[in-house]
């Protein structure tokens, strides 16, 4: 039968079979536009019935139009098979080793005690506290003189100064952070709260002691600030610190500056109170000193100690720093070494 | 300062354990920072006889003992030489692990079997020093395990002394101390003496000439006395206590110095020329030898102790050699005085000489307890020497009261605590003290201070005294009252310094802390170098060692040597950065010091990247950082202009940074000279910014600007320009060409052959933006004229067509 309706089904069959033998996108394109597209071959035949009668002309259109639907949706099928091998070969060629570093800069590292340093500050000015500096070449005046330490007093003893050679003579080295009260109080009137860290200096070397080491003083002088105060900041210091759970106690002690003093310590952190080398088998570790401002301080800064009352405290950044990284060497955070200054996040 | 407890007991009959008393003490703030059980690691330690002593066939030094604790014999080689045959000594058995730490195994020592040791009384922790092994009394029963036989069932703490309680330097203060806080009551020892030599007037006469430096000066004397040993039970608690045993005499000196913290001194009455004791000062420099031997040179204002014909002790510091007691020594003065502690310090700090005299005089030593010190040392020696007891004492002073009177108000305790303080609670503070009180007006009362308490003058001393002993844990918690903000200048710097990190950490730098001390020699071998210039420089007059002699002038050789030393481990790739000091006579405000960043580069620019980033880094990556930094900071515009006087920066290859026209830091190539000093083998990039110049101004807020609606127009010029023309003027000068001009850039740069030596080839892209319209091309061919003008005309270039 060669009549236009057999045509069509032959072209039809045969534009199947060529879809299904094309390869590429534009082996398919070639494919519809031979046998179904606006000038195919489908289309030629059914310029040819254009004289047969209408009811021949209906069935020939049918068929037409039957066969182009199946071929439009075998090209569809086709397409999107072809297009998916080729998404597949093109990744798998432009495949990237997501294992391979990525590229950018290491991150540096963080110095454990300068970040140990801006955490307690943070907590601090959090608390209310605003930070203060000073000079770490100090006058023995702010130094030791206003602090009620005078020259040949048994307290001079416990701290070993550097002095500076020369120039006047009555220089040296910041021995504590603490000459920043004073040089606050002598600027300011109260109420003040103030925050000091920095870099301190005692002539004194060993595996817990370093020549130059960083105290965080911290001080407020208000009408009523009392002991019971203090212990309430600092209790919330230290829960910031060293979280929520860690017991602490208040101990008398005594710094020339300060009356009533006391030494905070915390459960030891290494035993948790067993005992042992860190904490000298008492599971205590002493971790800040603090006081009430005793009323001389304020007599050399003109404060009347009958109208204001006052509380200071300190504590020496590196032994925090080593108690929460646990460093027992106190001379590695002085080296610089790489090796060990990147183990700490930045 | 070690407390053995039986004593302690001897004084007090406190209910509290060893233990108890440790943790008591501490918490009223005398700490105690070890309690140790003396018999700990003796269990295995027994009294033994050595039958036989002969030498170790293989060694000089060591010999050979046959030991028997009475059931077994043992074969010990000893390395000590003060034992013979017939002695009894502390054996300890294989198994002992002594209180020294040290585990005793049966052991060959060179070829001869050994099991056990024979122990001396430092090994045992009895002492701290011994001169060989413990030789026990004949009589002790052989077998007996060490501590029943010396009576070890007791405990040492070791106590730490604040500055302010001198008072606790004795077993009696540390009593006195329990009393306060328990509210049990202290017993001194009993004075039973018998004075029945000549008197004391006949024998000796004592002025104080210097009384303001001697407020006490208490004497008994003693006759017939034989030098000996002192018994072993004393023997034995000086050595716990860290003091050496002399002699009976010179050991109950030292005992009451001890037990109730009065130094004393024994002067051989028979040496002390004219028999007569003067106190004061030395008037002119002088030399004088002490006990210990040496010749020490007095100073003027030092106090001395004299007899009829000279100086014969350094007041309340160390006797002189010329009177003290010998074995043939038979009159004996004891001296118990009360020096003024600011003088004796002086003294001991001037001569470099501290004992344990000295040492308590310092801190303050009770005036009122002078005589019955010497009472009791008279008493006790009586019990194991015998002598005559002089009739009567010598008391200089002895009328004087030092008690003082010091006002007290409860509510004022209460203000500083910050809880209520009643009247009665405070009383029976002052009771358990001995202190006695009585009422001075409403809310006032007057505290009588006994003059053992040195450290307590005002009334803020005495709600110290409250606070502690009625507990600091008895203290509320409470928050203090929040006053108004403040946001202070010191805020903004550490935030600054914050930031800083933070952006050099990102770009792969890791914080270093160095010293601020360094080694002035280093510096002065690299003064040229370095441009150091020692007339500037801040030095230490007692620095700890050599290489921390000077306060750094700038950080360069702390970072160098930091990069040096981690080459030297094996690390390829160093990128550090410091924020610390300088220092200088020259730097501003009397401070002499100056906060800088410092940054230092080595190595490659991306480390540990695999695929562009290994090429080693250049001045441009230093560069980058310090000037990205900088606009991160807000410090902007900063310029850079080639470095004029840094001489340990290459002069090609190095930049001042200014900010509004001063000098805030420089970077650059370190000196190759330098980098092959420290044998640092490759290029090293440095940076120094004077942060606190840097951050002195808060950047205004950014101003918004509308965002353009118009497309840009970019526009490449390449140019052939003099090698030695700034590159950074063309581009701030094309910049400002045109307000239409947004930026003009570089990217490409060629220097060759092809265009001729001296010049360099440079390619610009110049973006073009207005802000209201689209440019016509007319209007940016007239501004790509302007540019090539510009090239031509002000830097000589000559433009690429290709
Ligand atoms: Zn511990």
């Amino acid at each position: 039968m060669t009549d236009a309706a057999g045509r069509v089904q032959e072209l039809s069959d045969a534009g199947l079979r060529a879809l299904e033998s094309a390869r590429t996108e534009s082996d398919l394109l070639e494919v519809k536009g031979r046998y179904f597209g606006k000038k195919g071959a489908i289309s030629e035949i059914l310029k040819t019935v254009a004289s047969l009668p209408v009811e021949e002309k209906k069935r020939i259109g049918a068929a037409a139009n039957e066969a182009r639907a199946a071929l439009e949706s075998a090209f569809d099928a086709k397409l999107s098979r072809i297009r998916e091998q080729e998404r597949v070969a093109r990744e798998g060629k432009e495949r990237v080793d997501v294992t391979l570093p990525g590229r950018a800069p290491a991150a540096g590292r963080r110095h454990p005690v300068s970040r140990t340093m801006g955490e307690i500050i943070a907590t601090f000015q959090r608390l209310g506290f605003s930070v203060r500096g000073g000079p770490e070449i100090e006058k023995d005046y702010y130094n030791f003189e206003a602090l009620n330490i005078p020259k040949d007093h048994p307290a001079r003893d416990m701290q070993d100064t550097f002095y500076i050679d020369g120039m006047g003579g009555d220089l040296v080295l910041r021995t504590h952070t603490s000459p920043i009260q004073i040089r606050t109080m002598e600027a300011m009137r109260p109420p003040v709260r103030v925050i000091a860290p920095g870099a301190v200096y005692r002539c004194d070397s060993d595996v817990t002691h370093s020549p130059m080491f960083h105290q965080v003083e911290g001080f407020a002088v208000d009408r009523s600030a009392t002991m019971a105060d203090l212990k309430g900041l600092l209790t919330e210091f230290c829960r910031m610190m060293f979280g929520p759970e860690l017991p602490l106690r208040f101990r008398p002690s005594y710094f020339p500056f300060t009356e009533p003093s006391a030494e905070v310590d915390i459960r030891c952190v290494i035993c948790r109170g067993a005992g042992c080398r860190v904490c000298k088998t008492s599971g205590w570790l002493e971790i800040l000193g603090c006081g009430m401002i005793d009323p001389s301080v304020f007599g050399f800064v003109g404060y009347d100690p009958e109208t204001y009352t006052g509380f200071a405290f300190g504590m020496g950044v590196e032994r925090i720093a080593m108690l929460r990284h646990g460093i027992s060497d106190i001379r590695l955070l002085f080296e610089n070494d790489l090796r060990f200054l990147s183990q700490f996040q930045p | 300062m070690k407390i053995i407890y039986s004593w302690l007991k001897e004084f007090i009959g406190t209910g509290l354990s060893a233990a108890q008393a440790q943790d008591a003490l501490t918490m009223a703030g005398v700490e105690v920072s070890s309690c140790r059980f003396l018999g700990e690691g003796m269990e295995d330690v027994v009294v033994a006889k050595i039958l036989a002593q002969g030498r170790h066939p293989n060694a000089d030094k060591l010999s050979l003992c046959r030991v028997t604790d009475g059931s077994a014999e043992y074969g010990i080689v000893c390395g000590a030489k003060n034992m013979k045959p017939g002695d009894v000594v502390a054996l300890a058995r294989t198994g002992a692990k002594l209180p020294n730490g040290v585990e005793i195994r049966k052991a060959k020592i060179r070829g001869e079997v050994s099991e056990g040791m024979l122990c001396s009384e430092m090994e045992l922790g009895l002492s701290e020093e011994s001169a060989g092994i413990l030789i026990l009394p004949a009589e002790t029963p052989l077998g007996k395990p060490l501590a029943d036989a010396i009576g070890l069932s007791d405990w040492l703490l070791e106590v730490e002394i604040t500055p302010n309680r001198g008072d606790c330097l004795s077993v009696l203060g540390v009593a006195r101390e329990i009393a306060a806080i328990t509210g049990e009551k202290i017993r001194l020892p009993a004075i039973s003496l018998r004075e029945s030599g000549p008197t004391i007037a006949s024998l000796a006469t004592v002025t104080v000439t210097d009384w303001g430096l001697c407020p006490r000066y208490s004497a008994r004397a003693i006759t017939g006395v034989k030098i000996a040993p002192s018994p072993d039970w004393m023997q034995r608690r000086l050595s716990l206590c860290g003091i050496r045993p002399i002699n009976n005499i010179v050991d109950i000196t030292n005992y009451l110095l001890l037990e109730v913290g009065q130094p004393m001194h024994a002067f051989d009455l028979d040496r002390l020329a004219g028999r007569s004791i003067d106190v004061r000062r030395s008037g002119v420099p002088r030399k004088f030898v002490t006990l210990d031997g040496a010749e020490r040179d007095i100073l003027p204002e030092m106090l001395l102790i004299w007899d009829g014909e000279g100086p014969v002790a350094v007041a309340g510091v160390m006797g002189g050699q010329n009177t003290e007691v010998l074995p043939d020594t038979g009159r004996v003065l004891f001296e118990s005085a009360h020096f003024s502690p600011a003088s004796i310090r002086w003294t001991s700090r001037r001569l470099g000489l501290s004992s344990e005299s000295s040492y308590r005089f310092e801190r303050g030593v009770n005036p009122g307890m002078t005589m019955y010190a010497a009472d009791r040392a008279v008493s006790l020696l009586s019990r194991f020497a015998s002598f005559e007891t002089a009739r009567g004492t010598i008391d200089v002073g002895g009328e004087r009261d030092f008690s003082r009177t010091v006002g007290f108000r409860p509510a004022r305790a209460g203000r500083i605590i910050g809880r209520d303080c009643t009247e009665t609670e405070c009383k029976a503070v002052f009771s358990r003290l001995d202190f006695p009180v009585e009422g001075d007006g409403p809310g006032r009362l007057s505290v009588t201070v006994p003059p053992h308490r040195f450290d307590i003058e005002r009334e803020i001393d005495l709600v110290e005294e409250v606070a502690r002993l009625t507990g600091y844990d008895k203290i509320p918690v409470t928050y203090p009252e929040s006053g108004a903000p403040e946001f202070s200048p010191d805020d903004r710097f550490a935030k600054v310094l914050e930031d800083a990190s933070e952006f050099l950490r990102g770009q792969g730098f890791t914080q270093a802390i160095n010293f601020a001390f360094v080694s002035e020699k280093e510096w002065e071998r690299h003064k040229a170098l370095l441009g150091f210039d020692a007339s500037d420089a801040i030095r230490l007059s007692n620095p700890i060692s050599d290489d921390t002699t000077m306060m750094r002038p700038s950080l360069l050789m702390g970072m160098l040597h930091n990069v040096a030393s981690n080459v030297r481990r094996f690390i390829e790739d160093v990128r550090l950065f410091e924020v610390g000091k300088a220092f200088g006579k020259s730097l501003a405000d009397g401070h002499y010091e100056e906060p800088r960043l410092a940054f230092v580069l080595y190595g490659n620019r991306l480390p540990g990247d695999w695929g562009g980033g290994q090429a080693a880094v250049d001045f441009y990556d230093a560069k980058g950082v310090a000037e990205s930094l900088h606009g991160f900071l807000g410090a902007i515009p900063v310029h850079f202009v080639p470095a004029s006087s840094r001489p340990y920066l290459e002069s090609g290859k190095s930049a001042d940074i200014l900010k509004d026209g001063q000098t805030i830091g420089w970077v650059g190539a370190v000196r190759r000279e330098l980098v092959s000093a420290l044998d640092i083998p490759g290029a090293v990039f440095y940076g120094e910014i004077r942060i606190g110049a840097a951050a002195a101004v808060t950047p205004p807020p950014a101003q918004y600007r509308p965002v353009p609606k118009f497309p840009p127009v970019s526009r490449d010029v390449a140019c052939i320009l003099p090698a030695h023309v700034p590159v950074g003027d063309v581009l701030a000068m094309v910049s400002e060409l045109s307000p239409e001009i947004e930026s003009a850039s570089v990217f490409d740069i060629y220097m060759g052959e092809k265009i001729g030596e001296g010049n360099k080839s440079v390619a610009f892209r110049v973006k073009i933006q207005p802000s209201d319209r689209t440019l016509t091309d007319a209007e940016v061919h007239s501004i790509h004229t302007k540019i090539v003008k510009l090239l031509e005309n002000r830097f000589g270039g000559k433009i690429r067509t290709s």
